[in-house]
Order: C-alpha cells, then sequence, then structure tokens
C-alpha cells in the first residue's frame, strides 16, 4: 500500500480513518501519555465550574487522532508538516446514555490532496483535512505536507 | 489578559529524554488503544522500526506537544507567565514542521519563544473578542539539529 508521488492527483481523496467513540478513559490515558492534566478534560465539576456540560476532549488528542489518520496512509518518516485550527469542542461519550452520546465523540478524518510540487529536492503533496464528529460537527480542519517517493 | 510586554520573551530552555514507553503510552492514547498490540509496531518494536526504514523507535507525529507539559512546570508556568487566565485559555491553532526523525534514547531540548500577541475582533462585541498569542518553539536532539518546529496559537476568550 506504499504511496508514490508519481500516482497521485490533485483532488485525490486520502483514505477516511474513523476512531472512537472517544470515552473518559480514553481523556485520562491521553492526559497522562501528553502530561496535559488542564481539569476541563478529566473533572467533571471542574467543567461545570466553568460553565461546560461534561469534560471535553484534548484538542491536541483531536489532532493526534489526525496523526493516525495521515499515517495510516503514509509513513511517518515523510511527514514535513501538519497545521490544524481547532473549531469546536468534542464531548466524550456517557456510559449511561450510549446511543445518543456516542456520535458526538465518534471521529473521522478525511481530506484531499490539492497541491504536488517539488521542493528541496523532494517530490512532496499539500493535503487538506478535516476531522469530524458523526454529526457532522467540524472538530479541527488544517493540511500536512509529505514527500512521496517516485 | 495576557501580558503584551511578554512578545520576544524566551522561556528557559529544557531538556528531557525520550522514554521508550512513554512512546508506547502516547502512541496508544492517540490511537484509542489498550494494548500496544493495537498499534504500528514502529512505536514500541526497534526491531519493526529498523526494517521500516528508522534509526529506532520512533515518535508519533503530535508526540512533540508532551515536550512542553512534561517539562519544566509545562501549561502552567506558561500561562502564568503570559498571564493568561486558565479558564479562558483554548488552543486555537498547533503546526508541526519536520527537520528530522525523533528517538526513543534521544535528549531533546525545548527553546520556546513568544512570537506574537494581538487582539482579534471588537471589545464591545461579547463572545467575538479574543486574545492570541503566538507561542513558537525548537526542538532540538542531543546532536544539535532541529528535528521539530512548533507553532503554537492560544487564546483567551
Amino acid at each position: 500500500m506504499a504511496v508514490n508521488y508519481d500516482d497521485i492527483k490533485i483532488g485525490d481523496p486520502i483514505p477516511s480513518y474513523t476512531n472512537g467513540p472517544i470515552t473518559r478513559t480514553h481523556l485520562v490515558r491521553y492526559a497522562g501519555a501528553s502530561g496535559d492534566f488542564n481539569p476541563l478534560h478529566h473533572d467533571e465539576t471542574f467543567a461545570k465550574m466553568v460553565g461546560l456540560d461534561s469534560v471535553i476532549a484534548h484538542g491536541m488528542l483531536i489532532m493526534g487522532i489526525a496523526g493516525e489518520a495521515i499515517t495510516a496512509w503514509v509513513e511517518n518518516k515523510y511527514l514535513r508538516k501538519i497545521y490544524v485550527r481547532f473549531l469546536s469542542m468534542t464531548e466524550p461519550v456517557d456510559w449511561n446514555n450510549v446511543e445518543n452520546t456516542k456520535n458526538r465523540a465518534t471521529i473521522t478524518v478525511s481530506g484531499k490532496v490539492v497541491k504536488k510540487y517539488e521542493e528541496n529536492g523532494e517530490k512532496r503533496i499539500q493535503c487538506n483535512i478535516v476531522a469530524k464528529d458523526a454529526l457532522g460537527s467540524r472538530k479541527l480542519d488544517g493540511f500536512f505536507i509529505v514527500a512521496l517517493p517516485d | 489578559m495576557a501580558d503584551r510586554s511578554k512578545v520576544g520573551m524566551e522561556f528557559p530552555a529544557y531538556t528531557m529524554t525520550v522514554e521508550k514507553n512513554k512512546i508506547a503510552e502516547f502512541a496508544m492514547a492517540v490511537a484509542l488503544k489498550e494494548e500496544k498490540e493495537g498499534i504500528n509496531p514502529i512505536y514500541y518494536d526497534e526491531a519493526s522500526a529498523k526494517k521500516a526504514g528508522y534509526q529506532g523507535i520512533t515518535v508519533p507525529p503530535t508526540f512533540t506537544t508532551s515536550f512542553f507539559f512534561w517539562t519544566g512546570e509545562g501549561l502552567p508556568e506558561i500561562v502564568k507567565a503570559l498571564g493568561i487566565d486558565m479558564n479562558r485559555l483554548l488552543h486555537s491553532e498547533e503546526e508541526y514542521e519536520y527537520y528530522g526523525s525523533i528517538y526513543e534514547g534521544d535528549t531533546i531540548t525545548r527553546k520556546m519563544k513568544v512570537v506574537e500577541m494581538y487582539e482579534r475582533g471588537k471589545r464591545e462585541r461579547f463572545g467575538r473578542f479574543v486574545e492570541v498569542t503566538i507561542l513558537e518553539t525548537e526542538i532540538i536532539n542531543q546532536r544539535g539539529e532541529l528535528v521539530v518546529k512548533v507553532r503554537t496559537a492560544m487564546m483567551e476568550r
């Protein structure tokens, strides 16, 4: 499944990647892994105190999921740049109301090739990406650049 | 409110070693997996990483974020130094530019500075006015090589 520069056309979609639903346990795991212990991401009492209904996922966890989506398609070592804007908050699934909350916590990353060019002696492509939940709400968007073999 | 006089300020350079288990933990976290077997073996198995063309076990693309939190006093130190209200803080943009790979056992130094602070929107329109702080960070390995350049935008609502 190696991706080659010559086979890529502008407008080609990147393989869509879905993961989730994100649980509070995933948030705790990410907090420990990254070191981001902002209580907004694990302490319901704090989240409510600042006006939210629930804890929310780290924006960087959603970017991490986008990183997984990208590296599921092209190898990590070919990455040259990733840029994202965070657009909305993500609430985890509630175990006592899975049916009504799983979609808000399920993330799909998609995108397409927008540019092919040579730089630093490498053949590079730029792709737009967007991460949405299963309700269609946009979590982040941005782009990435990878250098590909012929 | 962010203190504008801090534009140009450099934070102390902090150093940490990239630990094998911390890489696997991070890779599992972003993959939403409970065990190593669910993730790409380049993040925990040296032989697989070498076979895939890496010098050793490497890190997921956003692993760099952990250098902010696991060195110095992490985010609290950053917001305190800049006069940012943590309760109004939102992470608005993140960019990584990769110049090389990071491997297990690397000793990484982060050098971060404040490059911009500005207001966006009108002060009188509640909810539309934000103050933006842009940080740039160089991630440098033990050989002095710049491996990742980071640009982070934070805003106060």
